[in-house]
């Protein structure tokens, strides 16, 4: 019989994780098909470290600043902002590492004491706990600098605050794991963030008409939150602050009892996974179904050729099963509201004096084009192993991408459309030449943008998971590549504007804009033939990358 | 060989310094079942994609039906079926949605394509989870899938790769016998599997590959009368296959340094 191993150590087994994940991410580096790509993702974690050392700068000035003027009540938002950030960006944002799936570690020897204690130490790993810590870090030095003798209670609340958060964050984690394992339930939960985030957006205008009322009930409304684990915290540093010793062991009690119940239910959850919780999205068989023959109808795609209309239809059924899309093709008609409330309009809130239409329609225009044009920079995204069969089929790939082309020119014509709908209905269409040289213009922006954007899809591609938000981003290169080409094309169309108002001809950005769109329009398909052969070099990148 | 369906020359794929395929000349007549053995990492799968356009060849050529592969590729294209490593399959669409798919991408008309599908997703039996989406199908049933999607245009050559993985055996049973039909109709049938007894059973002819090269190649007879069997006995390709290739094998570890496993 085979020797058994003695069981290996949690200390041990936190190790083994950390360095696994390592690897992880080093292989996934190193899987890089280009270097630029790598640019993309260091400039990412460049700038992403500059705001964790700016913002530790400012909380560490800002609690010596609170702790030396005596303002113990700044301690409340700094940990309210610290809790927000570390709690919703990882529920919301992907890490810059590579994804690893933490439950894959149960097929290994560990007691549940174990899992617990290597899930809890799994959640530091995390960007957002990581920058939380060094902020909370920073609050301490600074609290030390301005009056050592906090330093022992501040490190007692920083302690606490951190196993809350991190125990916090697993629960919500874990919890969220299971709500989307399934589909429909991720395209709902995508739904709500989406109006969310455009919700927030409506704050401003409302504050600004009704805003007479809210300072008032500002202190009112704290008061509400002092019960939650920030103001808790806030309330220890401002009771040590003040020497009642009472009140900083109530608060500290109180994130005690708060880490109690969290950590009951943590255990509870993971105890849920231990025990084999199965999640999955696919379905049940189905009982057996006579399918009827459907006659076979006029087809609507006969202008085009078999295979770009086969595609067109993929492209829709793709399209019309992704909730994601779907959900986020809601937005340029909202957003379109939301800044016609604020620029435009008899009561605009920004401005005191409401936009014109001619000055808003094109502004909206280019911010639609924006939104919707970043997927066609990486349009194989949701292809996976079926790249392969625009390969084997006797088929140019020039019409693989005219046809992915087509269907999205589709839904940006709706969209724009859809925009133009509501502005017309807010503050009215502008003029006849502005609303032909935004039209031109947007023609001119997207065609050209199509070309250059199918090269970007062909050579630097990324898989991406149909029907999930956590851990879905284009490749370094195809970002930075959309957000150039967007910038350079806003440049030249605003100069052409400027020209038209500069030298007072109205007509002319119209003018410029049709010339310039009808070169587009030709260099769009002249550049089909070249990217079939780019297609053809680049396949295996291609093949390689989306299979995986 | 005047009637080849398939035909390569010095066929080779590098991968930085490794070679993956080096140099393989290989011949299958028209109509011929062609097993392609090898041990893992041999060059089978390589060899494949290089035969079906997934991969360039670094060097060498490809003829399929007599027709020079990189100057013809949508002519031979439109001749073969494949059935890649992967399967290749859309899995956000329905099985029938995907045979449409494919079938108008090889051009065949609207009323023919659908037709087709419907049969063919009968035979696979497939039929009964119309709104299901190819990612809710087990395996087996993604393989039956992709091989009805390899024959919906009638191809002259049959690439499968690996076409039994996971399939139950009364799915295997049918494809089987749907393949033995197609090469009696001149099909000719190119199969890479890692389940002998089904290239035994099903194939007329054999090729194995091995660290890249090609080590042997003829029909089942040719092979046996090339091993000597135990008397009375016919070898097994089992045998053949162990024979020219377990040889290259003597430097892997012996069972005896595993002897804290026993």
């Amino acid at each position: 019989m085979a020797d058994v191993a003695s069981q290996l150590g949690v200390p041990a087994q936190i190790c083994l994780i950390a360095e696994l994940r390592w690897r992880v991410l080093r292989n996934h580096l190193r899987r890089k098909n280009s270097t630029l790509d790598l640019i993309g993702l260091i400039w990412a974690a460049i700038c992403a470290g500059s705001l964790v050392v700016g913002l530790s700068l400012a909380f560490g000035w800002g609690a010596y600043t609170a702790v030396s003027t005596e303002r113990f009540s700044w301690f409340f938002p700094f940990f309210w902002g610290i809790f927000l950030f570390w709690q919703a960006f990882s529920i919301f944002v992907a890490g810059f590492g590579a994804s690893f799936e933490f439950r894959s570690l149960l097929r290994f020897p560990f007691s549940l004491s174990a899992f617990y204690v290597v899930g809890l130490a799994y959640g530091f790993a995390d960007f957002s706990a990581l920058a939380s810590i060094f902020w909370l870090l920073a609050l301490t030095v600074g609290v030390a600098i301005a009056d050592p003798s906090l330093l022992p209670t501040m490190l007692v609340v920083v302690l606490l605050f951190t196993m809350l958060n991190v125990t916090f964050e697993r629960l919500v984690g874990s919890w969220l794991e299971r709500l989307l394992a399934r589909r429909r339930t991720r395209e709902f939960l995508f739904g709500i963030f989406i109006m969310l985030t455009v919700g927030v957006q409506f704050i401003r205008p409302l504050l600004t008409r009704y805003a007479g009322g809210a300072p008032s009930s500002l202190p009112r409304f704290l008061t509400y939150l002092s019960p939650f684990p920030p103001s808790l915290a806030g309330d220890a540093i401002a009771a040590a602050g003040g020497g009642q010793g009472g009140e900083v062991f109530a608060s500290a009690g109180g994130l005690l009892v708060y880490i109690g119940i969290l950590s009951a239910l943590l255990w509870q959850r993971l105890a849920q996974q231990y025990r084999g919780e199965e999640l999955s999205e696919a379905a049940a068989p189905s009982r057996t179904v006579v399918r009827p023959r459907i006659p076979v109808t006029r087809d609507l795609l006969q202008p085009f050729s078999p295979q770009v209309a086969a595609i067109l239809r993929k492209e829709f059924r793709y399209l019309s099963r992704n909730g994601f899309v779907l959900v986020s093709l809601l937005m340029p008609p909202v957003l379109v509201l939301l800044f016609t409330s604020q620029f435009g309009g008899k009561h605009p809130s920004v401005t005191h004096h409401g936009v014109s239409p001619d000055m808003l329609f094109p502004g909206m225009m280019g911010y639609v084009i924006l939104m919707l044009m970043t997927p066609a920079y990486n349009c194989f995204a949701y292809e996976g192993r079926g790249i392969q069969t625009y390969f084997t089929a006797p088929v140019r790939f020039r019409d693989v991408l005219l046809g992915k082309n087509l269907i999205h020119a589709g839904v940006l014509a709706f969209e724009v459309i859809l925009s133009m709908s509501v502005l017309a209905l807010r503050i009215g269409l502008p003029s006849m030449p502005v609303l032909i040289a935004t039209i031109a213009a947007v023609i001119f922006a997207v065609a050209g943008q199509f070309a250059i954007a199918n090269w970007v899809s062909l050579s630097f591609p990324r898989k991406l998971e149909f029907g999930s938000m956590r851990g879905q981003r284009s490749s370094g290169v195809s970002i930075w590549v959309a957000f150039g080409i967007q910038i350079f094309l806003a440049g030249v169309c605003s100069l052409i504007l400027l020209m038209g108002r500069w030298t007072s001809s109205p007509w002319l950005p119209a003018e410029a804009f049709l010339g310039l769109a009808a070169a587009s329009v030709a260099g769009y398909f002249a550049a089909l033939d070249a990217l079939s052969g780019v297609a053809e070099k680049k396949k295996e990148v291609l093949i390689e990358t989306l299979c995986r | 060989m005047a009637d080849a369906a398939i035909v390569t020359e010095k066929l080779t794929r590098r991968f930085g310094p490794l070679t993956a395929v080096d140099g393989i000349d290989l011949q299958v007549a028209a109509g011929q079942f062609l097993g392609f053995l090898g041990p893992n990492g041999a060059g089978k799968s390589t060899t494949i994609k290089m035969l079906t356009g997934l991969l360039a060849p670094t060097s060498g050529r490809v003829q399929l039906l007599g027709l020079d592969f990189s100057s013809n590729t949508l002519e031979v294209k439109r001749q073969i079926g494949v059935v890649p490593e992967g399967m290749g399959l859309f899995e956000r669409l329905t099985g029938s949605e995907y045979l449409n798919f494919v079938g108008r991408m090889y051009g065949l008309d609207a009323a023919t394509t659908r037709r087709r599908s419907e049969e063919l997703l009968e035979f696979m039996q497939l039929a009964d989870r119309p709104k299901s989406v190819i990612s809710d199908y087990s395996h087996g049933m993604q393989k039956k899938l992709a091989l009805a999607a390899a024959v919906i245009h009638g191809p002259r050559i049959l690439f499968l790769d690996e076409p039994f993985e996971g399939v139950d055996a009364l799915a295997a049973g049918a494809l089987k016998a749907l393949l033995a039909r197609m090469t009696e109709r001149g099909v000719t049938i190119f199969l890479t599997s890692h389940v002998l007894e089904i290239v035994e059973r099903l194939c007329s002819h054999v090729a194995i590959i091995a660290k890249g090269r090609l080590v042997a190649q003829g029909s089942l007879e040719e092979l046996r009368a090339g091993v000597a069997g135990e008397l009375g006995r016919q070898t097994t390709l089992e045998e053949i296959f162990l024979s020219i290739v377990g040889q290259d094998d003597l430097g892997r570890p012996q069972m005896e340094e595993l002897s804290w496993l026993m």
